[in-house]
């Protein structure tokens, strides 16, 4: 009944969250997801498990949903905030870009190798595509995008994506 | 095939409001998905929700112009797009939310006063309360286990100690100063009839026993809670079973249907929601307390929020938590509905008889239907049904296939049963039985 003020995010918090995110989030943006950082957070440990990421249905059954858990992984509130930036609607292109990039880019050395990119497609593709297909896949791509030996830059990318308009705007929770 | 407004209006309407159009989710929205379930099974409106959010990634998958190879491998940017909006927010876990509260005492004038309340509750009513509730206790066992082991023949045995749960039942309600208006006629056994409720606490089931004893299907719970159940409750013919025993689901089946057709045994109470809800939401109904071919006396309980929130987050806290949350609190004030008894019409499956009988009981207790089992609380859903990963992975993969030499170009994929088709689909997978 009423005796709790806050639940731990002061002004202080969201004001370094707003400035880290380059003010694409608001200040409402920024309780709501703390709001929802709490719920998804059972146990109140300041951390999300895997666990509790995979146990929103709707996430569950993405293709993408192994990658994601990676990317997710145990994140604190920062963390979680600075992953969800892309989707905001002030998000910039660069922004979306970086996000498509660290998703392919498995091992995070900042080239989508052949490694990163097959593991990609057998998790995007799943068992419908053939090893061969596969192999024929990352091949094809790494001969069509790739300016380099060990795979695709970010550059790279952002080049073969010109004119994609990469929506993934989500209407942010607000704490109202 | 129907035309792709229809189409679109249908995926916006659907109950899987949170997934992209948060911002169509509003109330009407609300009203049109229970327009749109009318007369269908819930178990085809999870399958066909699933299968919106299929139609949904893939129209936007096609309405991207036409590529190159490179760029239909890398844009996963509609995957992103649900995988955010899924984080952000979604239907399933709103149903498992407790209310918040908001703060109202940081006020000069309040606070003072809000201080002297919390003394009052925490000093003066919560150790009176405690003591009520143990001293009930201590008398409830002496009586019991004297009428349970000195009288093991005598026939009315079975009634004292049914009279003696509903006492102890009474004085649970008396410690958390329970303002309980029970509405409709006081159910009465009679055999071939089942009682089903909303579920959002265990203190649902206490209530129901102080007004009259119900014998109950539930889960087994650890400690105390457990040895009331084991040694107390079978008095009451109760039944309990852990919920991830598969095993356990099929005998309690077999046993459920033993106790509802036996003549004398006291009045069978199901949850058929197999979980605590918030008290706002009412989850999918399970299907085993309408299988029974037994009339159905739908109960309703509804609890007013201005105290406490009675929803238990049995995963946050264990019960005897709950139980001090609400013996700290001014009181619990709810409502209980005795609903007309629902026999199963000609015609009618299980499954559209538990959707009837749960827009009844949603109905009179203000609660909005979510299309989610209530299981998935305890499984994943990309674990119970990995083929909805594998159409959607199929959609990516047939876009790819047409660049790669050596594959015949194929068609773009076509959903399974788009529109209408759905619900005429006569193939229902089974996949949650038991209660």
């Amino acid at each position: 009944m009423g005796q709790a003020l806050s639940f731990g995010l002061t002004q202080y918090d969201v004001e370094e969250l707003k400035d880290h995110s380059g003010g694409k989030l608001t200040q409402a943006e920024i309780e709501g997801l703390y709001k929802r950082f709490r719920t998804l957070d059972r146990g109140h440990k300041g951390y999300l498990s895997t666990g509790e990421f995979a146990s929103i249905p709707e996430l569950s059954i993405n293709p993408l949903h192994q990658r994601l858990g990676q990317i997710f992984s145990e994140v604190n509130f920062k963390e979680f905030v600075e992953a969800l930036v892309c989707c905001s609607k002030r998000a910039t292109r660069e922004d979306r870009l970086a996000r498509i990039f660290s998703v392919f880019d498995v091992d995070g050395d900042g080239v989508i190798s052949r490694e990163d990119l097959e593991l990609m497609v057998r998790q995007l593709a799943g068992s419908t595509f053939t090893d061969e297909q596969v192999q024929a896949t990352v091949n094809a791509a790494l001969k069509e995008g790739g300016s380099q030996a060990a795979g695709l830059t970010y550059e790279d990318m952002a080049g073969v994506l010109e004119g994609r308009d990469l929506d993934m705007t989500v209407e942010m929770p607000t704490d109202e | 095939m129907p035309s792709a407004a229809a189409q679109l209006k249908r995926l916006v309407s659907g109950p899987l409001s949170g997934l992209r159009h948060r911002e169509l989710s509003s109330l009407e929205l609300r009203e049109l998905d229970y327009k749109v379930s009318e007369g269908q099974g819930q178990e085809q409106k999870v399958e066909r929700t699933l299968e919106d959010l299929y139609v949904q990634s893939e129209e936007s998958r096609l309405s991207q112009p036409a590529g190159s190879l490179m760029q239909d491998l890398l844009d996963v940017s509609p995957l992103l797009q649900d995988a955010g909006a899924a984080i952000v927010d979604d239907s399933f876990l709103r149903c498992f939310q407790s209310a918040s509260t908001d703060p109202w005492n940081w006020n000069v004038y309040l606070f003072p006063l809000w201080l002297v309340g919390l003394l009052v509750r925490y000093l003066v009513l919560f150790p009176i309360r405690l003591a009520v509730l143990l001293g009930g206790f201590l008398i409830f066992f002496i009586l019991f286990f004297s009428v349970h082991n000195l009288f093991k023949r005598h026939p009315r045995r079975a009634h004292w100690e049914r009279g003696l749960v509903q006492i102890m039942c009474q004085v649970f309600v008396a410690s958390w100063t329970g303002v309980i208006r029970y509405h409709g006629p006081r159910p009465v056994n009679r055999p071939n009839h089942v009682w089903v409720c909303n579920h959002t606490s265990m203190i649902d089931y206490i209530i129901l026993c102080a007004y009259s004893p119900f014998a109950v299907i539930m889960q087994l719970h650890p400690g105390w809670v457990g040895f009331l159940q084991t040694k107390v409750l079978n008095c009451l013919g109760c039944l309990w079973f852990n919920r991830t025993e598969v095993k356990d689901r099929l005998i309690v089946a077999e046993r459920m249907r033993a106790h509802v057709q036996a003549a004398d045994t006291t009045p069978l109470l199901i949850f058929p929601e197999g979980t605590c809800v918030n008290n706002e939401y009412c989850v999918m109904f399970k299907r085993g307390a309408f299988d029974l071919g037994a009339t159905v006396c739908p109960v309703a309980i509804k609890y007013n929020k201005i105290f406490v929130d009675a929803f238990w987050n049995s995963k946050r806290q264990s019960f005897t938590a709950h139980l001090i949350k609400l013996m700290t609190s001014w009181a619990v004030v709810c409502d209980v509905y005795f609903l007309e008894p629902q026999a199963q019409q000609p015609g009618e499956t299980a499954m559209q008889f538990a959707e009837r009988v749960q827009q009844l009981i949603a109905a009179r207790a203000k609660l909005v239907i979510a299309p989610w089992d209530g299981y998935l609380k305890y499984y994943t859903l990309g674990a119970k049904h990995p083929d909805l990963i594998e159409k959607r992975r199929k959609l990516y993969a047939d876009r790819i296939r047409r660049y790669i030499p050596g594959t015949l170009p194929q068609k773009p994929p076509v959903p399974r049963h788009p529109g209408a088709a759905a619900s005429a689909e006569p193939e229902v997978r089974r996949r949650n039985t038991g209660p």
